[in-house]
């Protein structure tokens, strides 16, 4: 008998893993300042990423991180390789490795993604201002920080919680 | 738990990627950060980044549409009690309206019999280009919009944009299809302003805030507070006479603009195709190729050397085709003359 885990393909975990993350780009880019009273704009990908290079490490290496981040770069118009290399250092040091991987329990992953999100915005911020010759702007990083901090508890909650129900997996998983 | 744990080890976890790799691709990011600064952006970095934001934005534009259905909604809401005084005001105001635009159309006839009589060529109006924002990120690093029109629509890089109510920005990365909007208020944006009362000249410095700052406006600049700020056309890439904002004194005695822009959402704008009037001097150096050298009479007084000596310049050449005919010696002297009077 097949074990529960292997019921699912993974080319669905594959699938959601693509769609959330360029649904999490495209959200970042989109323009919601149209929006009344909507100027505040977490960071959708690093959540995205997070998660899933927790969840199903193998669906998020090195490269993908990398082209993650320099397609952000290039939809917001910051100058390329700065998102690129923000994301890729920060999850490199942050992700949860071993055999037990990422906890099933909260806290411990909003810590983590804490100090990612603090690591991937400093580097950012320093990567910034380095390309354009002058101190970046901190203000709507701080406020993207907040608003992540925010916001990552609820997507957290649902792929712990899926976790919980599916065993091991993830969407498909 | 054994055998979920194993799995896990197997499948998800236990996953090892190239350290090799890894470095490589920081490598590759650092070089794109210094290769690809915004003040110093090599062609092919910025074909590739228009290439691809040409790519990027039907998906962009597919998103934003239903974000525009609902752009209005929180303010339709909150002002249902005010439509009744503000169809009032709003019907006042055409009536002035009228006879502004009668005046407008009385002064431009007349503009067009000075540049008749003056044969002045003004800057060319051409038809605006309408276009809609399908991207607005709010990053730390750029203040820039996209919008869904490019060079195909005619759109060039440096023309200004503007919305209903005033000066946005200025086209700087123009794909085929798409273009980016550097905004008044991005860290990178400098344009040349007056105050329309005064006249008085400044530069108005984009700093990531809402209200870009004045500089360069003098020791005691001729700037009241509620001044009408425009553009001044003084670098000549912007027209003259665009509606910016307002003055705003700030409590360390500088000077910041309100903008009108910022009135309304920026969803839709207008891109001006502005062609810059090349100044008659320019216009002179322009019209000689750059191998017959220039054609400033007074170094042919100046330089009596060069035109003794028969030295093989065009312009010697000519000179002296010209002291052939006879009349080489009268044109010389006549512009000697006149270059000892300027002095």
């Amino acid at each position: 008998m097949r074990k529960p885990t292997d019921r699912n393909s993974p080319w669905l975990a594959a699938t959601g893993c693509i769609a959330s993350v360029l649904v999490a780009l495209i959200i970042q880019a989109s323009p919601t300042r149209l929006v009344e009273g909507l100027t505040i704009m977490p960071t959708w990908t690093l959540m995205a990423i997070f998660l899933w290079a927790n969840v199903r490490p193998h669906f998020m290496p090195p490269i993908a991180v990398f082209a993650i981040g320099l397609t952000q770069d290039l939809l917001t118009g910051a100058p390329m390789g700065v998102w690129a290399l923000a994301y890729l250092v920060s999850i490199s040091v942050f992700r949860f490795r071993g055999e037990d991987g990422m906890p099933r329990d909260l806290p411990p992953v909003l810590l983590r993604f804490g100090a990612t999100l603090l690591l991937a915005h400093g580097i950012a911020f320093a990567a910034g201002s380095f390309a354009l010759e002058q101190m970046a702007d901190l203000q709507p990083l701080v406020i993207e920080i907040v608003a992540s901090i925010l916001m990552f508890p609820l997507p957290a909650y649902l792929v712990l919680r899926r976790r919980r129900s599916r065993g091991s997996g993830f969407i498909g998983g | 738990m054994a055998s979920r744990r194993s799995t896990r080890h197997d499948g998800d976890q236990g996953v090892r990627f190239s350290r090799t790799l890894f470095i490589a691709l920081l490598v590759v990011s650092g070089a794109l950060i210094a290769f690809d600064r915004p003040a110093s952006r090599s062609a092919p970095f910025a074909s590739f980044r228009a290439g691809f934001t040409d790519v990027s934005a039907p998906l962009l534009d597919l998103v934003a549409q239903p974000l525009r259905a609902i752009k209005n909604i929180g303010p339709y809401w909150r002002r249902q009690g005010e439509l009744a005084q503000e169809n009032a005001r709003l019907r006042q105001q055409l009536i002035e309206a009228r006879y502004w635009e009668d005046l407008a159309y009385r002064q431009r006839d007349r503009i067009e019999v000075y540049e008749d009589a003056l044969d002045v060529e003004s800057a060319a109006i051409e038809d605006r280009i309408g276009a809609w924002t399908v991207a607005d990120p709010r990053g730390p690093f750029v203040r820039a919009r996209l919008i869904g029109r490019g060079s195909d629509a005619g759109i060039r890089d440096g023309y200004p944009v503007i919305n209903l109510y005033g000066l946005v920005g200025r086209v700087y990365e123009t794909g085929r299809r798409s273009a980016r909007v550097l905004l008044l208020t991005d860290l990178n944006s400098r344009v040349p302003v007056m105050a329309d009362r005064s006249n008085a000249r400044a530069i108005l410095v984009g700093d990531n805030s809402e209200f870009p700052r004045l500089d360069y406006v003098g020791r005691a600049p001729d700037i009241e507070p509620g001044d009408r700020i425009v553009s001044s056309g003084d670098d000549g890439i912007l027209p003259r006479g665009l509606p910016v904002g307002e003055a705003v004194a700030t409590r360390d005695g500088g000077w910041r603009v309100r903008l009108y822009s910022d009135q309304a959402p920026v969803d839709f704008v207008w891109v001006w195709p502005f062609r810059r009037v090349t100044p008659p001097d320019q216009e002179v150096e322009a019209e000689i190729p750059a191998t017959e050298g220039p054609l400033i009479a007074d170094q042919l007084v100046i330089e009596p050397a060069a035109e003794s000596s028969g030295e093989a310049s065009s312009l010697g050449e000519d000179a002296d085709q010209g002291a052939g005919n006879g009349a080489g010696d009268d044109v010389a002297a006549s512009d000697g003359t006149a270059t000892e009077d300027n002095r």
